[in-house]
């Protein structure tokens, strides 16, 4: 998307805009909470917009980990119900690769049958986006096509230019934004424009030269030619990977109270040996190996063919939380090579 | 991995008649809301399963109670235990709404506590159905074993209200004893309407007469003339049966099978039901052979 309206954002002004926001929304931002930099909702924090993406994704501010479906309350044995209403909210510091992931995202619950609680988050949150020029160590956005620039699907978009921020509008709410606190931006010169495209270009180069490039056709054939028994043995079935991975999105369902209370909806994980597993006790992916393979299948054939884009962004977070000391795309690395 | 929704779509939603059942275009999103529904009559098949029929407390809800396909299914909530698919049990064409609900765990003993006057939660109908379009005008053969026989019901009794519809109609259905069969009452409304039916039991006890044997062994007595048919049951019989079937003449692409798989949404989101790149809840759970032949 080619911006009609930027400007640029001297680094001290970024927290008194932060500031002026929260006056009217809740603003979610990556800040330190005991040390670990998180996405949370702001209070008046140092933002760590800074370094490498965080391990959590922003995921949970549109499918959170827990969350109350509706209430019920009985009264002479008739039910009384009550949903949540979406919250205003604006989260800044989203990085191309988690934008992309919420792209995924919307291809799966804002399709067929839309998801309320989802789509209503989604519709009530303002994105402004942080392009990546830190990418972490396991980082392949590049193969995925989903960084380390984002095109599209922010309101706003902030490039780190060192000195300050490019600011640009991708969305009308964007424009309304950068007009209504106009007082803290500055013109945007046409050197800043350049100086961004010379550092997303840096850091693609810099990813390149940290590895092999993952391709995901490669990717998607090596899948086959896969030990998947052997690659079962080093998984400890933790479900890290899908606590982290922002495309993951898998949950469950439970009832909490009698007679009143509340039906709430879990994160779960498909690695998890009881995801699959019926009442009658048959599991149709009762092997570890097969619960992996369908992890990237899902991936790298079956999302693609529902969505038409990858289910995955290349952020390099299944990895780095492995504990079964996997490079989870090594595999395929190794195949691509 | 072979994928082929295409084929999806021409065989089994295709022949609906575009009775995704008001839920697939423009449909609107699912709050996980339940409607209430009052238990309005319990009868027990056997000493694990009841047949209940319910009715939306809801005047706007009572569209659910018609606007379903045989096949489709409803999430069944009893609040505090949560929410489980059952399968419709009743046909459209008639009153009320049914569903067939066999002991299996919590949440189904908590349905099978429920007495009339109590209220279920229910979402749905969700599901594509079977392609009861394309069946038209063809023979029928149907095919269930155990508790699948309960959706199956649904399609026999919609055969047996548009009857002239359909060519030769035969269904076949296996239970574990002959206490466990369901629906006894209406096996003779459905050969009134000139449905042949063949029974059988694995374990003969003193009260059985009719047959003892495999579901395929009424195929042989029977030998029903190649068609369309539909099936439902552990997947040993659904692969039997198939087989059997297919040397008989029957196209597998002609044979729709209804798969039960772990589910909590309904709606393709939770993941919970995938099988290979489908879902069962939103593809299913009425697939033909041709498709998930290999995946069951």
């Amino acid at each position: 998307m080619t911006a009609t309206c930027a400007f640029f954002l001297r680094r001290e002004n970024l927290l008194s805009l932060v500031e002026e926001l929260a006056e009217t929304l809740e603003v979610v931002a990556p800040v330190r909470v005991e040390g670990v930099a998180t996405f949370a909702t702001w209070r008046g924090e140092a933002l760590a917009l800074d370094g490498d993406n965080l391990l959590a994704s922003p995921l949970e501010f549109f499918l959170p980990q827990k969350e109350v479906l509706f209430r019920y309350v009985q009264y002479s044995g008739r039910y009384t119900f009550s949903e949540d209403a979406p919250r205003a909210r604006l989260i800044l510091g989203m990085r191309p690769c988690d934008l992309q992931a919420l792209k995924v995202i919307d291809g799966i619950f804002g399709s067929e049958i839309p998801d309320r609680p989802y789509a209503g988050r989604r519709m009530s949150t303002i994105i402004v986006a942080l392009n990546c020029t830190s990418p972490g160590e396991g980082c392949f956005c590049r193969s995925m096509g989903s960084g380390p620039g984002a095109e599209e699907g922010y309101d706003l978009l902030l490039t780190d230019l060192g000195r300050g921020y490019l600011v640009e509008a991708g969305s009308p709410v964007g424009v309304y934004i950068l007009r209504a606190h106009q007082r803290h931006f500055e013109e945007a010169d046409p050197g800043d424009f350049r100086e961004k495209v010379r550092l997303l270009a840096l850091t693609g180069e810099e990813m390149i030269k940290r590895g092999p490039s993952l391709n995901p056709e490669e990717i998607r054939e090596a899948i086959d030619g896969t030990d998947w028994k052997e690659a079962g043995r080093r998984c400890l079935a933790c479900g890290g990977c899908s606590l982290v991975c922002p495309v993951c999105h898998c949950f469950s369902v439970i009832d909490r109270g009698v007679p009143d209370g509340e039906r709430l909806r879990c994160r779960d994980s498909c690695i998890l040996s009881g995801f699959s597993r019926m009442t009658s006790g048959a599991n149709p992916r009762a092997t570890l190996g097969e619960r992996l393979r369908h992890w990237y299948l899902d991936k790298f054939v079956y999302i693609p063919e529902k969505t038409g884009l990858f289910g995955c962004v290349g952020c390099g977070r299944c990895s780095r939380v492995c504990l079964g000391e996997v490079d989870r795309w090594s595999p395929f690395k190794e195949a691509t090579e | 991995m072979k994928m082929d929704r295409s084929k999806i779509g021409r065989d089994t939603l295709g022949g609906l008649g575009g009775n995704r059942t008001g839920r697939a275009a423009g449909a609107k999103p699912e709050s996980y809301l339940p409607i209430q529904a009052e238990v309005v009559d319990i009868d027990v098949e056997s000493s694990n399963t009841y047949l209940l029929s319910l009715r939306p407390m809801d005047e706007e809800d009572e569209l659910v109670t018609v606007n379903y396909s045989p096949g489709q299914f409803l999430m069944v909530s009893v609040f505090g235990l949560g929410e489980c698919p059952i399968s419709i049990a009743s046909s459209p064409t008639r009153d009320p709404l049914q569903i067939c609900v066999r002991e299996a765990g919590r949440i189904t003993q908590g349905i099978m506590a429920a007495r009339v006057g109590d209220v279920l939660g229910i979402r749905g109908p969700f599901g594509n159905g079977f392609p009861v379009g394309s069946m038209r005008g063809k023979n029928v053969l149907i095919a269930g074993g155990g508790s699948g026989f309960a959706t199956l019901r649904s399609l026999i009794n919609y055969i047996a209200d548009d009857r002239r519809d359909f060519r030769d109609v035969t269904v076949v259905y296996g239970a574990r004893t002959s206490q466990d069969l369901y629906f006894t009452s209406e096996y003779g409304s459905w050969q009134a309407a000139k449905i042949e039916v063949g029974i059988t039991v694995d374990m003969m006890d003193a009260s059985w007469k009719g047959n003892v044997g495999l579901v395929t062994s009424l195929l042989a007595d029977l030998d029903p003339a190649p068609g369309t048919a539909a099936l439902c049951g552990p997947p040993m019989m659904i692969r039997a049966v198939a087989k059997d079937l297919t040397s008989r003449g029957f196209v597998e692409s002609d044979i729709y099978i209804s798969l039960e798989r772990h589910m909590k949404c309904g709606v393709g989101k939770c993941e919970h039901c995938t099988m290979g790149p489908y879902h069962v809840c939103t593809d299913g759970p009425i697939f033909s052979y041709d498709v998930v032949g290999e995946l069951i």
